[in-house]
């Protein structure tokens, strides 16, 4: 399905210290959303510094060289607009949603945040401990538990085997020149995406963007280069016991990223284009097509062979997110714990099935309709379409892509999809959580 | 309090049908349409021993009719990229799904199928059943959840907004699904439900295809109902105390009954003004780092790892809620500290900046949650239940009319530090 609005941004620049700019000119609301992308997430931390991109979202926001915590907040609330930062594996982002009446006094804001934020001692101090708790926190929730397990046991010493908070000893340890120095490393206009959607005026909008960062001049050192171990398949299971009142139930496939790296040194997103860029986006696309046919919606084969069929869950579904490095491709329940190996082989079955029964010419035409629908209705407001082409463009993958990925979709043959299973989906990663009678070998 | 000057007309088209069902619909430019379907026929239409049903049925609606297979929805609209969902209340349940426009017309008689004519097959019963169970499971895993469950049945100990809309294990067995039919029938007619539409599709169009598919209602059957009885009001301080295992800090939680909108003491606007001035009162007190709570709790005393609050509205009673996630040796005192700073609300009008801060958020969330045709289709279709749809729209002017005196009238009478609810949540040891 398309929806019958253009297929990328309208305008796509790269001002004179490098940054990026997309615009996306959507007249319909009084809203302009931005999405600030620096390419600075959580696989840039060594193991003892874990949980650093976090701890600098947090504190980020919380002082510049003019302005306190406080002050910035004003300015924010005062308007209701939203301001908030966050920091995933592969990228550091700061989102922005107001009026378009004050878009420009509040991305003036952000670019004193992301140029000159001060780290107050005293803030980092309470973000530390409020981050430390907030790990303690996470074992709250079975789920959560369940799949830092998958994490740790799929990725190992890569850093993608922690959740982005970092771990307590790691946390406990980081301090204000940590994030000054990852500050200084990450944050230049040559590392940056600005991806913006709504009320605007594509040119007004430039000259608003070179006005804030325009005079910020990227160092002469080059951008840093990642060296990360590698990420081997070596499928296990893992199994914590909890007094619960359901056993969660995960695999995970170790899965290629969007596009393959050509070698491990690769990390700022400067892919070029390649016969290797073609392989691996038809591998990418294939499994894409096949996890959101088991897992994305109530006729997918999970929901309705294990849930609707079978009463065995409520909660069963499948993610495969977009990754600069091999991703995980996951299926999971909650069940009772009297099924949890009904569970584990119910869902093992179901993957296994991809490979032993090819996909009939109906199957895989309802399984594109479903996906290539879905990617569509994931575009509607302002916040979902800049976040959307600005993650593809800081992957390095242009403002093209999303038309690209739809086409692939449409591409996709049954062969590919055997050829994506059978090299991929063969043995899984399996973690569980649930009462130690059921989950313990 | 000062009356609502001049609101802006209302954007949809609202009419009713012979049959009593009512139709809203909004034309909007992006080739998408969204279709939700309010039906009142949540939990408090449950008698007591009945708790769950709503639903349950909701879940027991997708299973098909004499004509539709288990699932033959799912994978009519799927199939065509559309999306679908249903979320059952203690208000309403609704059904909604959005869709490229130019599959509407073949995918909503699905829906209507669906809800008009429900099979609820015997044999589909007990093996969904067992998926609800496992919704239920899943839910006394969620500590948040077991400590707002809690918070409730303190609070009304006889309307059934203090049940689980979810149910229990025990009264899910209890029914049979002849029952459950009796409650379809019962409650899923026409005046009972409002079918809203917006996208890209002409009035016209739009009001013939909800005519011609929502046409075939059966016959209503009598059914037991929940029979009001009048709720204790809360005169002193309620209190109870959880200890969870596997709890890595403490939750405490506060409440107080607020206007509902079917209150016979006062007019609907009355009852309006009262709910929007609380949740501006919510707003000052815990949204944002600016905020009264989050300032002084949060960020300059490091005793709360986090503080929201909220005013829910609904039809027989709003409640207006204080959370915080907090270490155990920090609940007396966080406490008493948010008593403090509730009876300054009645004692001292907020500043003209808070209340300028507030409006203006309340108003940008307000347009900010109504970007998509599903957003609008469910913002109407909520305010259909809880009063009339035009109710929607107006507000942003009923918040701007707020003055700092009537919210210090709304604190007295509402936020009382001597009369509320409280359940705590403490690690077991």
């Amino acid at each position: 399905m398309t929806l019958g609005i253009k297929q990328s941004p309208q305008t796509r620049t790269v001002l004179l210290n490098g940054m990026v700019v997309l615009i996306w000119e959507n007249p319909s609301a009084d809203i302009v959303a931005a999405r600030i992308f620096i390419r600075a997430g959580s696989q840039w931390e060594a193991p003892q510094t874990a949980g650093l991109s976090h701890l600098l979202s947090a504190v980020l926001t919380k002082g510049t060289e003019q302005r306190s915590s406080l002050q910035i907040a004003e300015q924010v609330e005062s308007v209701g607009a939203s301001l908030g930062t966050d920091s995933a594996t592969d990228y550091f982002l700061l989102s922005l949603k107001t009026v378009s009446a004050d878009f420009a006094d509040l991305l003036q804001l952000a670019g004193e945040l992301l140029r000159s934020p001060s780290f107050p001692q005293h803030e980092i101090d309470l973000e530390r401990r409020q981050t430390i708790q907030a790990i303690r926190s996470q074992q709250e929730q079975p789920f959560s538990i369940a799949f830092d397990q998958l994490r740790r046991i799929m990725y190992g010493d890569h850093p993608y085997a922690l959740s982005g908070l970092g771990t307590e000893a790691s946390v406990t340890q980081l301090e204000r020149t940590d994030l000054q120095r990852h500050h200084q490393t990450h944050f230049r206009p040559d590392n940056i995406v600005i991806s913006l959607s709504g009320r605007l005026q594509p040119d007004a909008a430039i000259a608003l963007v070179e006005k804030v960062f325009g005079d910020w001049q990227a160092p002469a050192t080059p951008l840093p280069v990642l060296s990360l171990p590698a990420i081997t398949s070596k499928p296990v299971r893992a199994a914590i016991a909890q007094e619960t009142q359901q056993s969660i139930v995960m695999l995970g496939y170790l899965a290629p990223a969007v596009v393959r790296e050509r070698d491990e040194t690769l990390g700022n997103g400067a892919i070029a284009a390649s016969p290797l860029l073609t392989a691996s986006m038809q591998e990418y696309t294939a499994l894409k097509l096949l996890n959101s046919y088991l897992g994305n919606g109530l006729s997918s084969r999970l929901f309705v062979e294990l849930r609707e069929k079978r009463g065995l869950a409520y909660d069963v579904s499948a993610f495969y997110p977009t990754r600069l490095h091999p991703a995980q491709f996951v299926v999971y329940m909650g069940t009772a714990p009297e099924n949890t190996a009904i569970a584990l082989e119910g869902l093992k079955a179901e993957v296994d099935r991809l490979r032993t029964h090819p996909f009939d010419p109906e199957t895989l035409q309802a399984a594109k309709d479903k996906i290539l629908g879905q990617h569509a209705l994931g575009k509607q407001t302002n916040a979902q379409i800049a976040q959307t082409f600005g993650w593809y463009e800081t992957l390095g993958l242009g403002i093209d892509f999303d038309t690209q990925f739809q086409e692939q979709v449409r591409a996709v043959t049954v062969e590919a999809t055997q050829v994506a299973a059978d090299r991929y989906l063969v043995e899984p990663y399996r973690s569980l959580v649930g009462p130690s009678a059921v989950v313990k070998e | 309090m000062p009356p609502v000057l001049s609101p802006l007309p209302f954007p949809a088209n609202l009419m009713t049908l012979a049959n009593g069902l009512t139709i809203i619909h909004q034309h909007t430019p992006t080739p998408v349409a969204a279709v939700d379907v309010w039906v009142k026929a949540g939990a408090i239409a449950e008698p007591d021993e009945w708790a769950g049903m709503a639903h349950f049925l909701e879940h027991m609606l997708f299973k098909g009719t004499e004509r539709l297979a288990p699932g033959a929805f799912d994978l009519a609209i799927e199939r065509r990229g559309g999306i679908t969902n249903a979320a059952t209340s203690y208000d309403y349940a609704h059904y909604f799904m959005t869709t490229a426009t130019q599959h509407l017309e073949e995918t909503l008689p699905y829906l209507a199928e669906l809800l008009l004519h429900a099979a609820i097959p015997d044999s589909e019963f007990g093996r969904e059943r067992q998926v609800v169970l496992e919704e239920i499971h899943q839910s006394y895993d969620n500590p948040d959840w077991l400590a707002f469950q809690s918070l409730n049945e303190m609070v009304y100990q006889r309307h059934p907004y203090g049940r689980s809309i979810l149910g229990t294990e025990e009264a899910l067995m209890a029914r049979s699904p002849a029952e459950m039919r009796q409650f379809h029938r019962a409650h899923y007619q026409p005046e009972n439900m409002t079918v809203v539409v917006v996208g890209d599709m002409p009035k016209s169009a739009a009001i013939d295809l909800v005519s011609q598919t929502f046409q075939s209602f059966t016959p209503p059957l009598d059914c037991p109902r929940y029979v009001s009885e009048a709720e204790p009001p809360i005169t002193d301080i309620r209190r109870q105390e959880i200890h969870l295992p596997r709890l890595e800090q403490a939750r405490l939680l506060m409440a107080w009954i607020g206007p509902g909108i079917d209150s016979q003491s006062q007019n609907l606007d009355e009852q309006l003004q009262a709910a929007y001035g609380l949740d501006i009162l919510s707003v000052l007190l815990a949204e944002g780092r600016t905020s009264r709570l989050v300032r002084e709790l949060r960020e300059e005393r490091n005793l709360v790892q986090a503080i929201g609050s909220s005013f829910s509205l609904q039809r027989e009673s709003g409640l207006f809620t204080i959370s915080a996630w907090l270490a155990p040796e920090h609940l007396e005192r966080v406490e008493a500290i948010i008593c403090d700073r509730i009876s300054q609300l009645s004692a001292t009008p907020i500043s003209e900046a808070e209340l300028a801060r507030c409006k203006r958020l309340l108003c940008n969330d307000y347009a900010f949650s109504t970007e998509t045709p599903g957003q609008l289709a469910g913002l109407y279709g909520y305010y259909s239940i809880l009063a009339h749809p035009q109710v929607a729209t107006t507000y942003p002017q009923r918040l701007q009319a707020m003055q700092a005196t009537d919210l210090q009238c709304l604190a007295n009478r509402y936020l009382s530090p001597y009369h509320y609810a409280a359940t705590v949540v403490r690690p077991l040891s």
